[in-house]
């Protein structure tokens, strides 16, 4: 085994809650380590996959000591993998033209069986043909994205799609709408989600909920459905709105959150819950995402309204060395990301970083989550707010805007409204402040900054905004 | 506070450079650095000193409206990358406070642009709906050019009718010239075709060190400097990079003299030199032409470790897209395409090289990297409804690859040593399958089992019927058949 180079850097995250700890897992010396993928394995050992295709399995990445990390390299130069898990006893990956399961038969370290699941998808010999597979979901099928040729074509069948695996190998084309994901994931209901990015027919990056048979709203992959016999579905007006178009075609599934292009980041990623029981803070139950041009970590709160995925965002973590693509939450607390810029520039300025986060067991004074109302938006905190500032409206300020829908690259912030807001009441417990509010549009993502909202004892808010995605106002 | 509320002053109109620094930063820096000179250590071309943001504030307006996408050279470094357009996103008036920013920092000084120049340029290019190459766009927009390194520079220009350097002492020059711009440019000689020229100075070198010079030509080129042969093309090609090549010399500090000598014979005429010091990304050009520069990739050998075979899995230039390759170490290789079920290439000496698709974003070939490529077949290998399987390595890292048809199961083992490939194909039950050992050559039986395959040998036993002529088959019976490929 080789022992991996002795420094490794620990910081607090710069511009993030002081509470998480970032730590820099050192990496084979001498390595391209360029990480898509994480898997989590039995006894605390890790596996990554990188981009040019090894495999590296560490051991000591949860340990105390990072200087004591063992690296072993499993399997070399596979097809960009972009998915990884451990399954009874073999790493599953989805790698571009299949799912594999790649297994050590023989116990000598090395894998020495790769069985073809799945390579019911095609692929032309485009650079930009990425596959980004999930974990099992409850009946262990693995949920493929499948980007655009070029990110702006749908060349060969099913670029554009979502695309189950079972765990007999058989495909299953699921929702049409695809454009260039940038992560897949399941959150702690089941339910899968991916991240589509800024581009044609979006006019902002965001997380979309795959419910099964929706469309998710780029048109271009649309004519495959006839291989499968699919119903056919929605072409879209070119230069209209989400909420006009979903009038006209109701399996058309609007971003369950928007994260608005430049202000939450460029290019979002991984898609993680937070199933960490406490472990990794005041987060349970919410969704994490990769950010890779900012080299950050994004929060959302999701909620169910009307039938439909919404939700607001946060800035969370800060200061990753590289553009984020692939995390992984383990059950102890210990948040893996992996991260490369190659292609791709981000904040963070090294090539590639293997990292962990650690929450330190103190609280940081957040939102902790945005919901909508009939009448407005109720927070709540991660802890009591002084009542003096989270009561007075003048705390608060809320803009709103939504996206052209379009077959152009990205789009503008248009049709902006100022909702006033009208009263805030907190509660007895000081945990939730309900808003009541006029002039909120349905479809419209709502900004909302409380810089003036401070806890009982003095201090700030570490974030103080929030963009919440308003498909649909409770009935 | 992280972010300051943008909106606000996004509101009030008109937008200062200030607004432009903060637009940059939230919309560019990422890519192009907080400092100008490139995100991650300039893997993305810098704005700071670049030509392009600077004279005609049209083609960066362009750039920024539409994006930009292939190859492109900043301050003598080539990217191949892609710029996503930006037009849609950003309201014109964002767009001039960025540009007015980029051009008035980190050394540029170029002129504001205004919110209603990038309106007009978005108007005229309403129709346009991909990137723009750099070619395009150095068409209507030349880029400015810099100080050459040249100076006091005669060119003199020669009749000249061979694809070779002439011995400038016996000829008479047609035409004398002073070039004060200190470039040197094929299309000062009077003509077209059948002409050489030189040009003499003086080049002057800023500090002591290693320098490079890069040379390319159509046809021919060499420089001479303090009266010595530095580099020179030779024979008759284009000046696209392919040819290019690059001169080392120590150099102290100060003036020397220069000499370029140069042929055309006919077609396209073109020549173009710069120099560097070592170490130094990107070039200085000293002709108006800026061709050859290549990027600066070393190459990154894919090679078997431990001496166990080597797979790879990537597209492979000449196979299909799922191509698996394999390089033993015996320094024989193969690429098998799991579309087709069949090794279509066989080659010796490297396997592959990582540049094409380990660099970047992977959009450059990646062809065998070694010689005495073959080809063998470019077809599906086995009946329509086969499946590929996966495959599975020995201790010695060498592959078997699995199909099945319903339940027949095809194992096709490969492993290497010496100068040969051998090659064994198994069926476990059922019916005969039909394998489609080439369908570019017949098999031509020389002697006992042994025959010409295209430019090898192939040497078969085994239980199997072998067809006459192309494609060349064999019909696989229970059992194991044994295919030793040898290269002549
Ligand atoms: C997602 C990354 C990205 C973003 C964001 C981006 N660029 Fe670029 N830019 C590039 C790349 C990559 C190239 C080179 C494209 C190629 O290789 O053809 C480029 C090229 C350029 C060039 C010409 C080459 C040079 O270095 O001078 C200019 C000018 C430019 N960009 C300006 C901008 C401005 C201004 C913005 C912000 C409005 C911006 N870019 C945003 C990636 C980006």
């Amino acid at each position: 085994m080789k022992s991996a180079a002795s420094l490794f850097a620990a910081s607090i995250l710069a511009s993030s809650a002081a509470d998480y700890l970032r730590e820099e897992i050192p990496l084979p010396p001498g390595e391209v380590m360029e990480i898509g993928s994480i898997a989590l394995m039995p006894e605390d050992r890790v596996a990554v996959a990188t981009r040019r295709g090894d495999i590296w399995i560490v051991e000591g990445a949860h340990g105390q000591d990072l200087n004591q990390v063992r690296w072993k390299k499993f399997a070399r130069n596979l097809h960009e993998p972009l998915g990884m898990f451990w399954q009874e006893g073999s790493l599953w990956v989805t790698q571009r033209p299949e799912v594999t399961r790649i297994t050590d038969t023989d116990a000598d370290g090395l894998a020495d069986r790769f069985e073809t699941i799945c390579a019911e998808w095609q692929i032309k010999g485009d650079y930009h043909e990425y596959a980004f597979g999930s974990t099992p979901d409850k009946e262990g099928n693995i949920w493929v994205v499948l980007c655009l040729t070029g990110s702006f074509t749908s060349e060969c069948p099913w670029r554009g799609w979502c695309v189950r695996v079972t765990p007999k190998g058989e495909m299953i084309p699921t929702c049409p709408g695809i454009r260039s994901p940038g992560g897949i994931g399941f959150n702690p209901q089941g339910d899968c989600f991916y991240t589509d990015n800024q581009g044609v027919w979006n006019g902002s990056s965001s997380l979309k909920w795959l419910k099964p048979g929706s469309f998710q709203g780029n048109p271009t992959g649309n004519r495959w459905h006839e291989l499968a016999k699919l119903p056919k579905p929605p072409e879209p007006a070119d230069k209209s709105r989400m909420v006009t178009e979903r009038e006209r075609f109701p399996d058309l599934m609007p971003p369950a959150v928007i994260f608005p292009h430049g202000k939450v980041g460029q290019s979002p990623t991984a898609v993680i819950a937070d199933e960490s029981d406490g472990r990794f803070g005041p987060f349970t139950g919410q969704m994490l995402v990769g950010e890779q041009t900012h080299s950050q970590v994004q929060r959302v709160c999701l909620e169910k309204v009307n039938g439909l995925y919404q939700g607001a965002v946060f800035h969370f973590l800060d200061g990753f060395q590289a553009g984020i693509v692939p995390m992984r939450l383990a059950a102890d607390g210990t948040l893996f990301i992996g991260g490369t810029n190659r292609g791709w520039a981000s904040r963070g300025s090294k090539p590639f970083t293997f990292e962990r986060v650690r929450w330190n067991g103190t609280t940081p004074f957040e939102i902790h989550t945005m919901s909508a109302t009939k009448a407005g938006f109720d927070l709540t905190f991660t802890a009591p707010v002084d009542p003096a500032s989270a009561a007075n409206p003048a705390s608060y300020s809320m803009d709103a805007w939504t996206y052209i829908y379009q077959s152009e690259y990205g789009s503008p912030e248009v049709d902006q409204a100022k909702p006033v807001i009208r009263k805030a009441t907190v509660s007895g417990d000081g945990r939730r402040v309900s808003l009541e509010i006029d002039g909120r549009v349905r479809g419209h993502v709502h900004h909302l900054a409380a810089p003036g909202i401070k806890s009982t004892t003095g201090t700030a808010l570490v974030h103080a905004e929030a963009w919440y995605t308003l498909n649909e106002i409770p009935r | 506070m992280r972010v300051p509320l943008l909106w606000a002053f996004l509101l009030c109109p008109p937008l200062t450079a200030q607004d432009g620094a903060q637009l940059y930063g939230l919309y560019c820096g990422a890519c192009h650095g907080a400092d100008g000179n490139g995100a991650t250590g300039g893997q993305f071309p810098p704005l700071a000193g670049s030509p392009w943001v600077a004279g005609d504030e049209e083609r960066a307006i362009r750039i920024v409206l539409h994006g930009l996408h292939g190859p492109v050279n900043v301050k003598g470094r080539t990217y191949n990358l892609e710029m996503p357009p930006q037009g849609a996103m950003l309201p014109d008036d964002q767009i001039a406070a960025i540009l007015t920013h980029v051009r008035s920092s980190w050394g540029n000084a170029s002129p504001a642009v205004a919110p209603a120049k990038v309106a007009t340029i978005r108007a005229a290019q309403q129709q346009r709906k991909t990137p723009w190459t750099a070619e395009e766009l150095l068409r209507d927009f030349p880029l400015p050019l810099e100080k050459s390194a040249l100076s006091q520079l005669i060119s003199r220009s020669y009749e000249w009718s061979k694809p070779e350097m002439p011995d400038f002492s016996t000829l008479q020059a047609l035409n004398t010239e002073e070039e004060h711009d200190g470039l040197l440019d094929a299309a000062d000689a009077p003509r077209k075709e059948h002409f050489a020229m030189t040009w003499e100075g003086t080049f002057t070198a800023p500090q002591e060190g290693s320098y490079e010079f890069l040379l390319d030509a159509d046809d021919g080129a060499a420089l001479h400097l303090d009266g010595k042969k530095l580099v020179e093309i030779t024979g008759i090609g284009p000046a696209n990079g392919g040819r290019s090549k690059i001169g080392k010399i120590d150099l102290k500090a100060g003036s020397i003299p220069f000499r370029a000598e140069y042929y055309e014979f006919t077609g396209q005429e073109a020549v173009s030199a710069a120099w560097r010091l070592k170490g130094q990304k990107g070039w200085n050009w000293l002709s108006r032409e800026h061709m050859g520069a290549r990027p600066d990739l070393e190459p990154i050998p894919i090679e078997p470790e431990n001496g166990r075979a080597v797979i790879y899995r990537n597209f492979i230039t000449g196979t299909t897209p799922r191509a698996i390759g394999v390089g033993f170490p015996s320094g024989i290789n193969l690429a098998y395409s799991a579309d087709h079920l069949a090794p279509e290439i066989l080659w010796t000496g490297p396997f592959l090289d990582g540049t094409g698709k380990w660099l970047e974003r992977g959009t450059n070939p990646s062809p065998p990297a070694g010689d005495r490529v073959v080809k063998c077949s470019s077809s599906p290998a086995l009946p329509a409804g086969t499946r590929f399987r996966g495959y599975e390595l020995d201790p010695a890292g060498n592959p078997t690859f699995i199909s099945t048809l319903g339940q027949q199961i095809i194992r096709d083992h490969f492993e290497a040593s010496g100068g040969t490939l051998t090659r064994r194909i198994s069926l476990n039950s059922g019916a005969p399958v039909r394998v489609v050992i080439s369908d570019a050559f017949a098999w031509e039986l020389t002697n006992d089992q042994t025959g010409k395959l295209g430019p090898l040998e192939l040497h078969i036993e085994g239980a199997g019927t072998l067809s006459q002529g192309k494609p060349f088959t064999l019909d696989l019976t229970p059992g194991t058949v044994t295919l030793t490929y040898r290269w002549k």
